[in-house]
């Protein structure tokens, strides 16, 4: 175990330095900078930001620069705000992190339940109701989604807020659009899961022995069921914690996602790759989770281990 | 000033899509809810644009950022409810014959929120700061006017100490070369050349307030290490034992502060060669001319060699002086008629060098503001809200209606509009709701408004790809604007003009006589000063088929086989309006004149590096000004080295009808001479204006003196909430104020 966790460290430093160099440079291909604007600065005027930002280097010389910052996990400052790529991190993760978790609650609780209930009917009305529900959720976008929740309990109703997050029923909306897509999916794949798990022998062993059927369902069951799960919920909750930007658009939610892509429309160079470098940690950190998480539900794997 | 991009997406077309089909929009005089303000009449609420990126004058550029940053920092003047100057730290101001020296009188009742009393010292302190290389503002250019100030902006005016070859003590100088290098060739070794302004102190440096004791220090600069020299307190020809130096320290985020100039005992580049020249009369500080000089080219100055520890870099050679604590005078380069009209811009509101010093970055955090305004800052929540309060310590207390104000930072526009909807914002202005919403509100609701906006919407041509001035003016002539608003529906003006303005048919009485219109007079017409001051821009190349394919032909005929078959045209993403006109200038093009049209969109930022470095044929373009004046917000864009010209337009008749116009000093007779220059430039049709912007206005029926202007800058802290306006009885239902 630890040495597989060592491993996967190590191996995600060098995943950081590719995420960071790829990304320092794709940007910086891209056409257009940070101070370009329909009104154009004199040129005295833009060599004196260059200057500011070390735009006027030459690129190597600011790779170096930038490399010796985030091997300090500072990423400098922003060139198009009056914040540190830190400050903005800090000031917005919460944000998302907040949503996403609201959202994981909600796409985990329905999808479990929408797939148990799928798989113990299989063929049956229910699992046709489950799947037509999930099937709308992974297939309706959350601009769409969003939009129509707005319309139906914000300015119909008058229920919620239909923007900005003041208080806990400002996340219920875009905790619900997010969560909705990601329920469809975790649905799917606990029916996947437990169809599986429910024809294996020590199912029937168990029920051979007389055990009831919720327990043989909830607890026998859903245990080995739920691996495929657990292999989505690492990259799922790095999504979803890390920030949608749509969602975030649709409900003005200050979260992250919003401020990567408008780093991306800005050129903002150090928020850019500050935000996908603390992305890129959090999705390695999440898949080492996932690993740990597969030994604690399943003895076997850690055995094999 | 930049303008928030509309950033209107599919869902905001699907939500307004949906909000007008589905559940039908509510059948009210007013759009969506009114909440109830009597307990809280003194507390606006404003759905901003989106989150301003700053809140320090000097270097925010965003009508975004300008509404918390006026209302938190006071000017010379301020904005009034038509978007012009008034007086506010100024009580009034002088302009001299020759128009190029403009006197401000202050005041002493200005405070900051610190209690200190704000000066003219404090106005100059601003001018240097936004010019400083160090500060390196986005908004220098906005002083351009002001002598000397480019120059002193990429740190080549400088000021020489001591009679030296053939130079005088006090002289201006330019730098042609640092060590026999231009700045050119510095530049493209991508290193900075020495500077003279650099020292050293031999022992550890306390940077302190001036005059303050070593012991109140904020800061200490190691033995040794670089600091630049700003500025030198008293005659800088005469340093004596009392003068001190303001500093910048380069570490980090920088800090600045005054040390006594004796302790900066090293001065490592006093042996650079300066290659320097004596700068024309009409740039030196303190010298008025006639008309007869004015209009003398500038004479022959010989260049002469000097020694770094002779010439300083000091704001000393900056068109601005402080008479005394309360008087202030700016001179300018060329007669700027218009210099009054920035009075109120950011780069003339003084910000409080105190804070300034110790966190240059930092400064406006809740922290460490200190403000001059009629609001203070209280909280600030990043992409969220901005909490202002009313300041105890603002000079002018009754005009101050609100003892709070929330600003939202409101990206996106559905949002903002949804967020209205419900209450959450009592007012909402500039262009903030989505085009789609539109349609179903216009005429509908009393508390929706379409106001004219200080902006033109035009399509640029890239002369050195179609260079036929014929091929040009037949797609000017191939467009019908009229059609415009039609599939828009936001209420935009058609306009075959240039300079935007107000249509004449709706324009008083009093101003068609200003202007010298009858009110069938076509087109626009900009009003520069109420009651004073009117221009007309020439008539451009309107719809007219026949026009327009008689130009093709002798374009064919002149071109022969370079006759362009098919042309392309490039528009940004990010707005649905952009793509509708696209598609109607392709019909309109391939209808009336057989001419094919590729359509290209892209992503912005590619958009404006690919139009600014000539890599397009046509192209949409919009251009916003600061205040209304052609000829200083408009017309310079077509100025053979402008970095705005992205036709690549370079007409010499235009060039010299601009030239003539400087020197003049009657405003009557520029805006003549200027409307020839603009006529030359549209008669060549480098571009084709299409319509005049619009700014979309919702406030709830119970705001109070929030009035929509031409520049969008209304005086936030002027309104206020009148709870009974139900009972009103006054015009249109609401009551005298």
């Amino acid at each position: 175990m630890i040495r597989l966790i060592v491993g996967r460290l190590a191996m995600g430093v060098v995943v950081l330095w590719a995420v960071a160099t790829v990304s320092f440079f794709a940007l910086r291909a891209a056409p257009g900078g940070p101070f370009d604007e329909e009104r154009a600065a004199p040129p005295e005027v833009m060599r004196n930001i260059e200057e500011r930002y070390h735009l006027n280097e030459p690129v190597l010389v600011q790779y170096g620069r930038f490399l010796a910052g985030v091997a300090r996990f500072d990423f400098g400052h922003s060139m198009k705000r009056q914040q540190t790529v830190g400050e903005i991190i800090r000031n917005h993760a919460p944000y998302s992190a907040r949503l996403g978790v609201f959202a994981l609650t909600i796409a985990i609780t329905l999808g479990v339940l929408l797939g148990v209930l799928a798989a113990h009917r299989q063929n049956r009305l229910g699992d046709h109701a489950a799947m037509t529900i999930s099937l709308i959720g992974i297939s309706v976008p959350s601009f769409v989604l969003g939009p129509v929740l707005i319309m139906v309990f914000a300015l119909g109703l008058f229920w919620l807020p239909p923007a900005r997050a003041e208080g806990f029923s400002s996340y219920i909306l875009p905790a619900a659009t997010l969560g909705l897509i990601y329920m469809g999916t975790i649905a799917r794949l606990t029916r996947s899961g437990m169809l599986e798990t429910l024809r294996q022998d020590y199912i029937r062993t168990a029920r051979a022995k007389g055990v009831s059927e919720r327990a043989v369902v909830w607890k026998h069951g859903l245990r080995l069921g739920l691996i495929p799960v657990v292999t989505y919920l690492g990259p799922a909750t790095a999504g979803l914690i890390s920030g949608s930007f749509v969602v975030e658009k649709v409900f003005q939610i200050p979260g992250l996602g919003y401020s990567f892509v408008a780093s991306i429309q800005d050129r903002d160079y150090p928020v850019l790759t500050g935000v996908l470098v603390f992305y890129a940690t959090f999705l390695v950190l999440l898949n080492l989770a996932v690993d740990i998480a597969y030994g604690v539900i399943d003895p076997r794997i850690r055995d094999k281990r | 000033m930049t303008v928030p991009r509309a950033r209107s997406t599919t869902a905001a077309a699907l939500a307004a899509a949906a909000l007008a089909c589905a559940c039908g929009l509510p059948d009210t005089e007013y759009f969506g809810q009114v909440p109830d303000v009597s307990d809280r009449p003194r507390h606006l609420r404003f759905c901003n644009s989106g989150e301003p990126e700053g809140l320090d004058p000097a270097t925010v550029s965003s009508t975004t950022a300008m509404k918390p940053v006026y209302a938190l920092f006071d000017g010379l003047t301020d904005y009034d409810q038509n978007g012009l100057p008034e007086p506010s730290l100024a009580t009034h101001w002088d302009v001299s014959d020759d128009v190029r020296r403009f006197t401000f009188h202050l005041h002493d009742k200005g405070r900051w929120s610190n209690g200190r009393p704000i000066t003219a010292h404090d106005v100059r302190y601003q001018v240097i700061r936004v010019l400083h290389p160090s500060t390196a503002s986005v908004n220098a250019d906005g002083l351009e006017p002001l002598k000397n100030a480019l120059l002193y902006n990429r740190g080549a005016a400088r000021m020489v100490l001591r009679d030296t070859a053939g130079l005088r003590a006090g002289d201006v100088v330019e730098v042609l070369a640092v060590d026999g290098k231009t700045a050119a060739a510095w530049n493209a070794a991508d290193t900075s050349p020495p500077d003279a302004n650099v020292r050293r102190g031999s022992a550890p440096l306390a940077l302190r307030d001036l005059g303050a004791p070593v012991a109140d220090a904020y800061a200490t600069v190691p033995a040794g290490a670089d600091v630049t020299i700003v500025e030198l307190s008293g005659d800088p020809l005469r340093p004596g034992r009392d003068t001190w130096a303001y500093v910048h320290f380069n570490r980090g985020d920088g800090v600045y502060g005054w040390v006594p100039y004796a302790e900066l005992d090293v001065a490592p580049h006093a042996g650079v060669t300066y290659r320097v020249r004596v700068v024309a009369p009409r740039h030196t500080p303190g010298v008025a001319l006639t008309q007869a000089q004015l209009e003398t080219p500038d004479p022959p100055r010989p260049a002469v060699d000097v020694a770094g520890a002779d010439v300083l870099m000091l704001p000393e050679v900056l068109g601005v002086r402080v008479l005394d604590d309360h008087t202030i005078a700016f001179e300018t380069t060329h007669p700027t008629p218009w210099f009054v009209s920035i009075s109120n811009n950011r780069v003339l509101r003084p910000t409080p060098r105190e804070a300034v010093s110790r966190w240059p970055r930092r400064w406006t955090d809740v922290a460490h503001i200190v403000t001059s305004g009629p609001m203070r800052l209280v909280a600030w929540r990043q992409r969220d809200r901005i909490e202002l309060a009313r300041s105890p310590t603002y000079w002018n207390q009754d005009e101050v209606k609100l003892d709070r104000l929330t600003i939202f930072a409101m990206d996106d526009q559905s949002a903002a509009t949804n967020f209205y909807f419900t209450g959450g914002c009592d007012a909402l202005t500039a262009n903030h709701v989505p085009a789609s919403y539109v349609r179903k509100l216009k005429g509908r609701y009393k508390d929706f408004e379409i106001n004219p906006y200080l902006g033109i919407y035009m399509t640029i041509t890239h002369t050195e790809v179609f260079p036929s001035r014929h091929f040009r003016r037949a797609l000017a002539y191939a467009i019908d604007r009229t059609q415009i608003p039609k599939f828009l529906h936001g209420g935009q003006v058609p306009t075959a003009q240039f300079t935007p303005g107000v249509p004449i048919a709706q324009l008083s009485d009093a101003d068609l006589a200003l202007c010298g219109v009858t009110r069938d007079t076509p087109g626009v017409a900009m009003l520069m000063i109420t009651g004073e001051l009117c221009y007309v821009p020439p008539p451009g190349l309107d719809f007219d088929p026949e026009k327009a394919r008689a130009e093709l032909e002798l374009a064919r005929q002149e071109l022969g086989d370079a006759f362009p078959s098919s042309i392309t045209f490039k528009f940004n993403q990010g707005n649905e309006g952009h793509k509708l006109i696209a598609e109607y200038l392709q019909a309109q093009w391939q209808q009336v004149l057989g001419i094919s049209v590729t359509l290209e969109v892209q992503e912005w930022k590619t958009f404006l590096s690919d139009t600014k470095g000539g890599r397009y044929q046509t192209a949409r373009f919009g251009w916003i000004g600061n205040f209304p004046d052609a000829e200083a917000e408009f017309l310079p864009m077509f100025q053979c080295d402008s970095p705005n010209n992205r036709a690549r337009w370079c007409n010499p008749a235009f060039e010299a009808a601009m030239a003539e116009v400087k020197p003049i000093r009657d405003r009557k007779a520029r805006l003549v001479k200027l409307r020839e220059a603009e006529r030359i430039m549209i008669e060549d049709a480098p571009i084709i204006p299409l319509y005049v912007y619009v700014q979309l206005n919702m406030q709830k029926p119970y705001v109070r003196d929030l009035s929509p202007n031409f520049p969008d800058q209304p005086p936030l802290h002027e309104a206020w909430l009148d709870p009974t306006w139900r009972q009103g009885d006054g015009p249109d239902g609401r009551p005298a104020p």
